[in-house]
């Protein structure tokens, strides 16, 4: 709406032609309307970044045959690669048979390094800025398991300290995971080997999950992910690490596309002192079935919760 | 009432359109804001800085001797006859204290394997009668590669545990219908003259959504 030009005054005959109260608040009140339609639309542009036709409309994952997964796995490697600029290799890989993780950490061993906590970063593509980890070292005083008293922000030049242990926690794989009966679109369940994992396309991002679980191992991106392409692990798996997007929770799932391969976790193998230990609790040679057997395992963390972890803490003898 | 109504005077006019027109650039102007995203925006997220490979690092940190001969590098540290006469076994000096006087050829060494100098007889390990080979406690000659031997000849309990794979870094599979499992042996992590672990540094701790990439304030979650 532009001012009228000066050539059509005439100041005998302009009384219809001439700006009255009406059309100046009418005008004015046209503009303001399409400035604040547009200002409102305006965070839709970086929508189109992240969320094709194809993945919008996407079935539920338990509802996927095989043909379905193919095509949402190409389309998934298409994304990733555009994002990214590297081809991954996405997988969907499904539980074993006769196959049931758990997870043991000796606390005795443990030195705080908080190795482990990087070595899953880059392995699991997690988002560098902001910063997501699902891993948090707890800084512990001898003789006592309060974790009220744990200081996780620890910077100290060296470590192990006198006088401290470390207790590093993460996703307990719970037997009775209260973040699952919480969800209320079933984006996240337990799969048959125990591993409770998040379908990122499904997770409506309400972080009811995260309230409930009761060891924080739960991690909401809050902001997008943001994971320098020259760090991208292009291993990656539906269920696991590939690249997650803004609003939706993810969490530890014992390197999906790593043990379910037969490999071990990367944290495990990071682990400069051998703390860590991880195996099949229903093969009785596995490490897992020996330390259960033969060490103190003295403590599943927060057991009164009921929530029967399959991460086990112990000592050395 | 109509007669209230006065036809607008030329000046009066005049003022009504550049009114008119400051208002319309005002908005364009806004508008052109609002496309922009100059505001609306939360405000970025302070850079965290990646974190050093170092920490991502699986290899250990120390080389045995299989290590150096599979990499075919120089074991002229292992010949100890380039120095030392056969058939001569050499002679261990103690000060006051019970402290091994080391030579200044073996000035490298950290000597610190057991508590109370109990244990400060080089030939608890070494042979002195062949000093390429090692002695076991149960009176075994090994070889330098066999060197776990020779530890689980004392350390009984963590031998049969790391033979387990459960005491010490393993890596592979825990599968072993797909692969092997890889153990290190026990001088790849200890220094057998020094055996226990050295501190280090920890990589740098967590920080929030809005920390300053500068230092962790304490969170409260």
């Amino acid at each position: 709406m532009a001012a009228l030009p000066p050539d059509s005054f005439h100041p005998d005959k302009t009384s219809d032609r001439a700006m009255t109260r009406r059309t100046f608040l009418r005008s004015t009140a046209a503009l303001s309307g399409l400035t604040a339609l547009a200002a409102s639309l305006s965070p839709l542009r970086e929508l189109g970044d992240f969320t094709s036709t194809e993945e919008f409309l996407q079935k539920y994952y338990k509802e996927l045959n095989p043909d379905e997964m193919a095509k949402v796995l190409k389309r998934i490697e298409r994304d990733v690669e555009r994002q990214y600029g590297i081809r991954p290799h996405v997988r969907d890989l499904k539980p074993m048979d006769g196959v049931e993780f758990v997870y043991c950490l000796n606390l005795t061993r443990c030195i705080g390094c908080r190795k482990c906590v990087h070595a899953c970063v880059a392995e699991n593509n997690l988002s560098r800025s902001p910063e997501i980890q699902y891993i948090r070292v707890l800084k512990l005083p001898h003789g006592s398991l309060d974790v009220e008293k744990a200081d996780h922000n620890y910077t100290t030049k060296q470590v192990p300290e006198k006088g401290f242990f470390y207790m590093p926690v993460q996703c307990q794989q719970c037997k009775n995971p209260p973040c699952v009966k919480v969800c209320p679109v079933n984006a996240t369940w337990q799969e048959s080997d125990g591993i409770t994992v998040i379908d990122y396309d499904w997770c409506i991002g309400c972080r009811y999950c995260e309230a409930a679980c009761p060891y924080w191992a739960r991690r909401f991106n809050f902001a997008k992910p943001e994971v320098p392409k020259e760090r991208v692990n292009p291993n990656m798996s539906y269920l696991g690490n590939r690249p997650r997007k803004q609003g939706v929770m993810e969490k530890c799932h014992f390197c999906i596309q790593r043990t379910r391969a037969g490999r071990y976790p990367a944290c495990l193998e990071v682990c400069p002192v051998g703390a860590r230990k991880f195996g099949n609790i229903l093969d009785p040679e596995s490490e897992v079935s020996y330390i259960l057997r033969e060490k103190r395992v003295f403590i599943q963390l927060k057991e009164e919760m009921g929530t029967s972890p399959r991460f086990f803490y112990y000592f050395e003898k | 009432m109509d007669s209230d109504i006065q036809p607008p005077t030329r000046a009066g006019r005049i003022q009504t359109n550049w009114i008119l027109a400051a208002v319309s650039a005002t908005f364009l102007v806004m508008a052109g804001l609002f496309v922009a995203n100059l505001w609306g925006r939360t405000a970025a997220t302070p850079k965290v800085p990646l974190v050093d490979v170092q920490f991502l690092d699986p290899a250990p940190w120390r080389q045995t001797y299989t290590d150096l001969a599979k990499a075919k590098e120089d074991l002229s540290d292992f010949d100890c006859y380039g120095c030392h006469e056969k058939k001569k076994p050499p002679v261990i000096e103690y000060d006051e204290k019970h402290n091994i006087v080391l030579p200044k050829e073996h000035s490298n060494l950290k000597l610190g394997h057991g508590s109370h100098n109990r244990n400060n007889v080089c030939y608890n390990c070494h042979n002195e009668q062949n000093l390429v080979t090692f002695q076991a406690r149960d009176g075994r000659e090994l070889k330098f590669q066999d060197s776990t031997a020779l530890c689980g000849s004392c350390h009984g309990p963590t031998y049969r545990d790391w033979e387990a794979g459960v005491h010490g870094r393993t890596s592979g599979y825990w599968d072993r219908s797909r692969g092997e499992l890889q153990r290190l042996n026990c001088a790849n992590c200890h220094d057998p003259h020094s055996p226990r672990i050295p501190t280090r540094a920890p990589a740098p701790p967590p920080r929030g959504l809005h920390e300053p990439a500068t230092g962790p304030t304490p969170t409260a979650h």
